[in-house]
């Protein structure tokens, strides 16, 4: 047992020192168990991606498991060398694409779920960051993508060229479009025109005032 | 240097590390026009947005999901799912397990069976039928609210959430599921919707002991706060006493104990 751990735990170092793409190499190889240092290291911004782009923490986490599934499903289609994460978030973009196709339009539970996410997302002294989601997802989804991927994702406009499948020049108007619009957005929302806050009164929590989940 | 110029140079600008030479002919560009400027100040409000932290639930989920890669049962799945690749077995199977196919399915049966009885009985009263029809299209739902508040995937623990808050009269069964859900489902936003459903019918005894109950056990400050709100809302004569006792957790979140502290006093 104490054996076992010992090596597990060389294993986890020696992971830890390998690049994205080697690890990915294992996987397709075979080596499922590299996936999981994968997974450590992109999930929380895989989780964030998706939370921006649909405003739900549910369907994101769905989302993100579904991304290591096809990652595990369709390994070979890995090509040994190439970027690992525009990879990932081409199957992202795919995976997000499935489940728009598969929700049935009839089953629109999201409005009346809402306000059940807004104090959670809504510490009272966070008005901006609430304002910021909420412009974010008044952007037609074309733009929203871009725009994450270049202010949130970390990633440099070549890789999003490669994830969208377009130009690198083409990539770069669309962020400035997309900025463009998303300021217009904001700046309505700002003078009040999107009243939507309805919380419970009272002392609000504020994020990381002690106690756990 | 014109705002048509400037758009592919903007984002490189954004992002910094460009030549000096040129972002000193951006920055010369964005000082003059207050368009451009804006949205550069655009882009850096964002930074506002905080990251989120998905719950413990999404590791777990995906660690399971490897155990069992490795075991070799997925492989064997795969296998399998090759081989009856013919009738796409899997994604039948998927789709089947849609509510919104278990809901058409059981109107067929419902429905079948309604025509084919009245068929057979043709002297039998059919407003009897019809209210017999109702009781088990009902029961059909509940059963499927009930399975569907058990998934792995918080979202469609959810949707069982909401489907239950369609149905007019509800069944003990299904507000039984929804205490448990209350208190041990693994997510927040599940917990809370379930709670918003519970809330109308605090004024069953039944409810009203399990939300008392909930409250003694509940680890978030959320559902802590939403909790004390919906019974101090339904002034029942026991709520104080549970409020005074949860006062004295000394590890209560700070915003909790103001929340129950005030609870005491709307009761008093």
């Amino acid at each position: 047992m104490v054996e076992r751990q010992n090596s597990s735990s060389r294993k986890q170092l020696m992971t830890k020192a390998m690049s994205d793409e080697e690890l990915m190499a294992q996987v397709r190889g075979g080596v499922g168990e590299m996936l999981g240092t994968l997974f450590e290291r992109h999930h929380v911004a895989l989780f964030n991606f998706f939370y921006k782009l649909t405003g739900q923490r549910a369907m994101s986490e769905d989302l993100v498991q579904d991304v290591f599934f096809r990652i595990l499903k369709y390994r070979q289609s890995y090509r040994p060398g190439t970027g690992f994460r525009a990879w990932m978030y081409q199957i992202a973009r795919n995976a997000r694409v499935d489940l728009l196709r598969r929700q049935h339009p009839e089953i629109s539970w999201e409005p009346e779920m809402s306000p059940a996410f807004v104090p959670e997302d809504q510490p009272q002294q966070d008005q901006q960051a609430f304002l910021l989601r909420t412009a974010l997802l008044e952007l037609p989804e074309e733009k929203r993508e871009v725009l994450v991927l270049s202010r949130f994702q970390d990633l440099k406009y070549e890789q999003i060229a490669e994830i969208l499948g377009c130009e690198l020049s083409t990539v770069k108007v669309k962020v400035h479009r997309a900025l463009h619009e998303l300021r217009d957005i904001f700046q309505k929302l700002e003078a009040g025109k999107l009243q939507r806050k309805a919380g419970p009164q009272g002392p609000g929590i504020r994020p990381g005032s002690g106690s756990v989940q | 240097m014109t705002c048509e110029e400037i758009t592919g140079l903007l984002a490189d600008y954004l992002k910094g590390g460009m030549a000096a030479e040129e972002s000193a002919r951006v920055r010369e560009h964005i000082e003059q026009c207050a368009a451009c400027r804006e949205d550069v100040a655009m882009w850096q409000k964002l930074e506002a947005v905080p990251d989120e932290k998905p719950s413990a639930e999404l590791s777990s989920r995906f660690n399971t999901m490897l155990e069992s890669y490795q075991q070799g049962r997925w492989e064997k799945a795969q296998l399998a799912r090759e081989h009856g690749k013919f009738l796409d077995l899997k994604a039948l199977v998927t789709w089947a397990r849609t509510p919104a196919f278990s809901v058409a399915w059981a109107a067929v049966l419902v429905i079948g069976a309604f025509f084919a009885g009245r068929y057979l009985d043709r002297d039998h009263n059919s407003t009897e039928q019809l209210t017999q029809l109702r009781q088990e299209l009902r029961n059909t739902q509940q059963l499927m609210v009930v399975s569907m508040l058990r998934q792995q995937s918080a979202s469609e623990r959810l949707q069982g959430v909401s489907y239950s808050r369609r149905e007019g009269d509800v069944d003990p069964k299904v507000l039984d599921a929804l205490l448990h859900t209350l208190r041990y489902d693994s997510s927040v936003d599940v917990r809370l919707a379930a709670l918003d459903v519970l809330s109308r019918y605090g004024n069953r005894p039944e409810v009203h002991q399990g939300l008392v109950e909930a409250l003694q056990g509940q680890q978030s400050p959320l559902v802590q706060l939403s909790l004390i709100d919906v019974l101090v809302e339904q002034h029942s004569s026991g709520t104080a006493d549970e409020l005074k006792q949860l006062e004295t957790n000394p590890k209560l979140d700070p915003s909790v104990r103001k929340r129950v502290q005030w609870g005491i006093q709307q009761l008093s």
